[in-house]
């Protein structure tokens, strides 16, 4: 499947990359971050849909309030220089788009699909819809293996127009009494998968596992930050609008830099730097993008070591109280 | 039922057409009827807590240990079954002529390694007919025969071309050489799943991986935990095959055990339905939530007319309802063809066939146990 990460896409960067080799077993204090990269890789935060997410974190982060935009922030210290750390929380996915008379749902995307193949990850596979009520199962539905026999098919990849999501009902009333409605939510299923040498794989794992990340960091700082404001924020719609993260820019900025932790397509092991050259200049400052390495991007099995989840708390701690 | 018979309660049946129906749309429902359809949701929970475990019991073909085992664990007190060499489950009941079988097969799809690289990625054939993007980076469970080891279906790699078939897939054990791999006790020939589990969806429905032929053994075991061997007046064998999706291994196996000795066979197998918006619906539509299906045509067998209309009948007086169709597909009933047993096949409505998202209809589940008991003990 074409890897991209939905980051890279919104977010061109510019050569410079940085790479810092990481190595070592987990330790105990890393099974914190361990454990929250797994919880977050299970949770569902569409763009435009995260606040089922947020209110998650800000349960998580007692420091935490929900800003204007959506977005989890904790403030810390005053005065300057600010300095932002913030990863994005949101994930390609899409809402129910109607419903028909027999009771099968249709989808609409969020967004441009991240890749050509990103549609046809649903066919045939369990998914999640989230109704007034709570989480509904359902599948998307595919064509019989045995009906096709003797028949053409086409190779094309399956798209979002052939998605005819099953909940088991039979009608609207009944689609309606799950709690199900125009622009639910929907996902494939989540069930992190650990695998290998301490690897997790679920959709959007490295995302979840930077936000993890910067999340456990940000509960041992109160201590000893660095002198200044330090900003750490988790932000909605960093795809199509990128509502959360310019809003910071515009409520608390300007900042003196800007730190975006996110997946990037490095080999696992391998934490990196770039620089980041999308954001508006004036209110981030200097810009950097700080990658937690994933294989299989953008894939139900994106997978990310979870050794690199700790290193990457760690150098964030460190970052916060000034060191690099 | 002698010819005789049968023509006559045919024409009974005929009379009777009209006087209420099965329950169809537009039609009106006898008491009786009603009073059926109520049991049958009454008794889903039943039919849940036997279809549960044996869709969480993997079994790819030649592996089938692991379902044959929570079959076991659901027989009635009183049966006495019995392994043969293939690895087939069966359970004998009653004695005399004619004997009748039912057979449902534990098998189910999935992959087998066929080799493992350097680089610790595993090479993979496929055990059964089914898409293999379906499977395509997805989580993956290698079954070594004393564990399960989590691995993943590596997908394609981003610059391949996006087409919907997939390369041939390879699986990632996270392992990093065959050294390691090997470590880990996974061999070639070990078989290969995707991760599975039975999921309720909404009113009656539930879906799960390998419904196909799960609900079959399910039927199998609803029906003999129901049974009264007292009331069965011939020898009636209920048999759990193996390797059913790779070309009916299994079944040959019991064909040629019983040889002549057999007078009527009925596999219990799928009904696959185009009961689907992605379908065409030229043929094999039978509706989930009415009932099972007799399999009259497909392509290994004809279930011979009159047999067909002696389901009907037998059927009838307690109110189970029966849809009738064809469709696509093989079952283990047919290699009874060559001495000369005629196959009856019954299944019940499954969309999205040999995919992770299986969809069935419970009632339709209680129906089938019904009508395996209702055959077993009046035909």
């Amino acid at each position: 499947m074409k890897g991209s990460s939905p980051a890279r896409l919104l977010v061109g960067l510019a050569a410079v990359s940085i790479t810092v080799a990481t190595a070592g077993p987990l330790h105990s204090q890393d099974r914190r971050s361990e454990a929250l990269a797994e919880r977050m890789a299970a949770m569902t935060a569409v763009t435009g849909y995260e606040q089922a997410v947020v209110d998650s974190l800000l349960r998580l982060l007692p420091a935490a309030r929900r800003d204007r935009a959506g977005n989890a922030v904790i403030t810390l210290g005053t005065g300057e220089p600010r300095r932002l750390f913030t990863c994005p929380l949101d994930e390609p996915g899409y809402v129910v788009g109607g419903i028909r008379d027999d009771g099968w749902l249709t989808l609409r995307r969020v967004g441009p699909a991240p890749s050509p193949l990103f549609d046809q990850q649903l066919e045939g596979q369990r998914v999640t819809v989230f109704g007034i009520v709570g989480p509904v199962p359902g599948v998307v539905a595919v064509r019989s293996t045995h009906l096709a026999r003797g028949r053409s098919a086409s190779d094309e990849p399956f798209s979002i127009d052939q998605a005819y999501l099953d909940l088991g009902a039979s009608s609207p009333a009944e689609v309606e009494k799950l709690g199900v409605a125009v622009l639910s939510p929907v996902t494939l299923a989540k069930r992190p998968h650990r695998y290998g040498q301490e690897l997790l794989a679920a959709p959007a794992a490295a995302r979840r596992g930077a936000c993890a990340a910067l999340a456990t960091a940000s509960l041992g700082t109160p201590a000893g930050i660095a002198p200044g404001q330090l900003v750490i924020a988790f932000t909605v719609e960093s795809r199509i609008t990128r509502r959360g993260i310019l809003t910071l820019g515009n409520t608390l900025g300007p900042f003196a830099s800007t730190v975006i932790v996110d997946g990037g397509d490095e080999d696992l092991g391998q934490l990196s730097e770039a620089v980041d050259t999308t954001l508006p200049p004036g209110r981030f400052g200097r810009a950097s993008l700080w990658s937690l390495p994933r294989r299989y991007g953008g894939s139900p099995v994106e997978t990310i070591a979870l050794q690199d989840v700790a290193n990457l708390e760690r150098r964030l701690a460190q970052a916060f109280v000034g060191g690099r | 039922m002698s010819a005789r018979r049968v023509a006559l309660a045919l024409l009974v049946l005929l009379a009777l057409e009209g006087q209420g129906g099965r329950g169809a749309e537009g039609q009106q429902v006898s008491p009786g009827a009603a009073s059926a359809a109520s049991s049958v949701l009454q008794r889903v929970p039943e039919a849940e807590a036997i279809l549960g475990p044996l869709v969480e019991s993997y079994g790819v073909s030649g592996m089938e240990a692991p379902v044959r085992e929570t079959v076991m664990r659901f027989l009635p007190g009183w049966a006495k079954p019995e392994t043969d060499s293939a690895g087939n489950l069966w359970v004998r009941v009653g004695e005399g002529a004619p004997t009748v079988v039912f057979i449902a097969h534990l098998d189910e799809i999935g992959f087998r390694i066929t080799a493992v690289g350097e680089d610790g990625l595993a090479s993979l054939e496929q055990e059964g007919g089914f898409y293999s993007s379906l499977f395509e980076g997805r989580p993956a469970l290698v079954h070594t025969g004393s564990r399960s080891v989590p691995a993943v279906f590596a997908p394609r790699a981003p610059d391949a071309e996006p087409r919907h078939t997939p390369p041939a897939l390879r699986l990632d054990l996270g392992a990093g050489s065959r050294a390691a791999v090997e470590a880990l006790g996974v061999r070639v020939g070990n078989t290969v799943t995707m991760p599975k589990n039975y999921q309720r969806l909404a009113g009656a429905r539930a879906t799960g991986r390998s419904f196909d032929d799960r609900v079959g053994c399910t039927a199998l075991l609803l029906a003999l935990r129901r049974l009264d061997p007292k009331r069965v007046h011939h020898q009636v064998i209920f048999v759990w095959s193996v390797r059913e999706e790779i070309g009916l291994e299994g079944a040959e196996v019991v064909a040629q055990e019983l040889g002549l000795t057999v007078a009527r066979v009925h596999a219990i197998d799928t009904f696959v339905s185009s009961d689907s918006p992605l379908e065409l619906k030229t043929f094999a539509f039978a509706p989930l939530g009415q009932g099972p299906v007799a399999r009259a045509l497909d392509n290994s067998a004809i279930t011979p007319p009159t047999l067909v209309d002696t389901l009907r009948l037998v059927t009838r007086p307690r109110f189970i309802p029966l849809q009738i169709g064809a469709t696509n597909g093989g079952n283990d009933g047919s290699v009874f063809a060559p001495w000369g047993a005629p196959d009856a096949a019954v299944g019940w409505p499954l969309r999205y066939s040999h995919s992770p998202a299986e969809v069935s209809d419970l009632r339709d589940v209680v129906s089938l146990g019904d009508l395996v008991q209702a055959v077993a003990e009046g035909w």
